[in-house]
């Protein structure tokens, strides 16, 4: 199915400030200036801007720990996701959580969890409560193929199935987990399969065709929105990167990557702006070129902003009570 | 006006009036809602509000995880884990999310959970069904954990608990689920993070939590026979700990005795020793005697059971040798 082309340059955009914004983050986090460790989404992009953009600002984002891409869409100001990866103080979460934990109350971005299979059990409890307060929010939880050996994502559907949870299980399937080729995990041919045993509807698409990806989530969307359920998405994608920055990714051969690259997504979807859609060669470089000076904004904003204050580091610990910190 | 309840009949009302109060309420867990709850908690619950109790598959991470989730969205769920033990099967959940999710979105949302659970030996259902799980998780930032040791706190606790904006592990002790006790009949919050003298005396302090409050009083009762005066008291939430209640009372009979059921290493015991031990060893002219269960597997043969747990006796064995010293 082909969209509308200004939505497709709309998702265009969002695939390149993806793609760019993880480079500055993977430039960032070789030289030491972005401590601890990144995952980076690159190559994922089209999946990361099309189930976002399917959904809207109330609805619940569960992010997962290669989430960059779809954090940067949920609707928090971009500079302060780069600050928060960075670090600082004016990061979306004052630096607390850094890259794994990027999350935002306000757009109903979840994005916090680094471990496997969690959040897949926290989405029932969103979908549960816009259940019970009869409103048709969906909750949209993004999970690996490796997600899918954690108990919780079985405990997750088989109770989203039996309470019809309006609950979208965004299965980014990128061939490995860490190391480990999916089929040396996993049984199931596509792993989509896994749904058939709960008798929820799933799909297996392109998740380098962004078209794709916003067509299937939309009729996910769709049934949840209307009582239907849960439903599953597998995307079929691939990670350029290794599994962290940093990581040469030795355990895979070298061709398989050559031939998701010349899958690009994001040069994918300006291929079809440009061939099928007619949109002019000055356009795209126009949109490439204030994506660019943004992110040029962003790095500086966040190379700029301070570190955080150690008083930070107590707050909100409880509510109710005080934290001791003398030592 | 008050009337003696059990206190698992102080437990479900404390959850039915806070229901009235409050449509955000609601409870899942495993058998809670058609039958009432394994131990009955919950019932009387489910004919009145059906749309508000849920019966979920063996699942204690889902329970706890959905609790988790609906929590931020604005819910006041409460979780029943139907033993202690289970609450094993989720603890990612407990420690890393329960735990963490008013931290991370830094009051933006908060994660009111209570999570309740039946804990205790005593039963005679060995290893898998008979632990006490403070210290589980007495190691966790973000966590409240309460232990009611009488029908009266169990209440009041448990109201406090539903109310809070922080998570609340909520243990109840599978032991005096039957035992009766005066409950008022109206709502009453009972403060989390303090304790209760439960006895004054002067020559020693036991502190003791939910089963051992009880065998202190009756260590204390037994010690006075002996012209030694104990006081007792009871902590009622572990996390946070009432630490002016105890340094206070350590201050007046400068001698301590810890009572705490589960085993002895890493045990809430061994907190409050330290404590004490680091800041007020000035007040201590004996050394800190803990009084636990053994360092072993709860078992099945009442005989065996009885030999892991802790006794009167014991606490009276401990008290002698502090005074003694």
């Amino acid at each position: 199915m082909a969209l509308e082309k200004e939505r497709l340059k709309g998702l265009y955009r969002d695939m390149y400030l993806i793609r760019n914004f993880e480079d500055v983050i993977k430039e960032y986090a070789a030289n030491g200036t972005i401590p601890g460790f990144v995952h980076l989404s690159t190559g994922q992009e089209a999946c990361q801007a099309g189930v976002v953009r399917a959904l809207r600002t109330t609805d619940y984002k569960y992010p997962d720990h290669r989430g960059h891409g779809a954090i940067l869409l949920c609707g928090t100001d971009p500079k302060y996701v780069m600050a928060e990866i960075f670090g600082k103080a004016t990061g979306v979460n004052g630096g607390r959580g850094g890259s794994m934990h990027v999350h935002d109350w306000a757009c109903h971005n979840h994005g916090f969890n680094g471990i496997q299979g969690s959040t897949v059990v926290t989405a029932l409890g969103t979908a549960f409560a816009a259940k019970y307060r009869h409103t048709d929010d969906v909750s949209a939880v993004f999970m690996g193929d490796g997600t899918l050996g954690e108990g919780t994502c079985h405990e997750s559907m088989n109770m989203a199935a039996t309470w019809k949870l309006p609950v979208i299980y965004c299965l980014i399937n990128n061939g490995y987990a860490i190391s480990t080729p999916c089929s040396v995990a996993h049984p199931q041919k596509e792993l989509r399969q896994w749904a058939d045993g709960y008798g929820v509807p799933s799909w297996r698409v392109d998740g380098n065709d962004v078209e794709a990806v916003v067509e299937t989530m939309e009729q996910a969307v769709g049934i949840a929105r209307s009582g239907g359920g849960p439903s599953l998405i597998e995307f079929v994608t691939y990670r350029w990167q290794g599994h962290f920055a940093g990581d040469p990714a030795s355990y895979r051969p070298e061709e398989e990557l050559e031939y998701w690259k010349k899958r690009d997504p994001v040069l994918l979807a300006r291929n079809v702006l440009k061939q099928r859609e007619g949109v002019p060669e000055e356009e795209l470089k126009a949109i490439e070129g204030d994506v660019n000076a943004q992110i040029q904004d962003m790095l500086r904003f966040s190379l700029e902003s301070p570190v955080p204050d150690v008083s930070e580091a107590s707050t909100h610990v409880y509510e109710g009570f005080p934290v001791e910190v003398e030592r | 006006m008050s009337r003696k309840l059990t206190y698992t009949k102080a437990i479900n009302e404390a959850m039915i009036q806070e229901m009235e109060r409050d449509d955000s309420v609601f409870v899942l867990g495993e058998d809670v809602a058609k039958m009432g709850g394994d131990f009955g908690l919950t019932q009387n619950i489910y004919h009145r509000w059906p749309d508000r109790i849920f019966d979920t598959a063996l699942s204690e991470s889902a329970i706890v995880g959905l609790a988790n989730g609906a929590a931020i969205a604005g819910l006041r769920p409460i979780a029943e884990i139907m033993f202690a033990d289970f609450a094993g099967v989720a603890f990612d959940q407990i420690v890393n999310s329960t735990a963490k999710l008013n931290f991370m979105f830094q009051g933006e949302a908060n994660c009111p959970v209570v999570i309740r659970a039946p804990q205790g030996a005593g039963i005679r259902c060995a290893y898998h069904h008979s632990a006490v799980v403070e210290s589980w998780f007495l190691n966790t930032p973000g966590l409240v954990i309460a232990s009611p040791a009488t029908p009266y706190e169990a209440k009041g606790l448990l109201i406090s608990a539903i109310r809070s904006d922080d998570p609340v592990l909520f243990l109840e002790h599978k032991m005096l689920l039957n035992v009766k006790g005066d409950v008022p009949e109206e709502p009453y919050a009972l403060p989390l993070g303090k304790g209760v003298v439960e006895r004054e005396g002067t020559d020693v302090t036991i502190i003791a939590l939910q089963i051992t409050v009880g065998m202190a009083l009756k260590a204390a009762a037994e010690l006075e026979k002996d012209g030694i005066s104990a006081e007792v008291l009871n902590l009622r939430t572990i996390k946070p700990y009432d630490e002016q209640l105890i340094a206070e009372s350590v201050a007046k009979t400068s001698r301590l005795v810890i009572a705490q059921e589960g085993p002895k290493v890493g045990g809430w015991a061994a907190e409050i020793s330290a404590m004490i031990g680091e800041k007020y060893f000035e007040y201590l002219s004996a050394p800190i005697g803990r009084v636990t269960c053994l360092d072993i597997p709860v078992s099945f043969a009442p005989v065996l059971e009885d030999y892991y747990m802790l006794s009167p006796a014991d606490i009276v064995r401990a008290v002698k040798a502090a005074v003694a010293f």
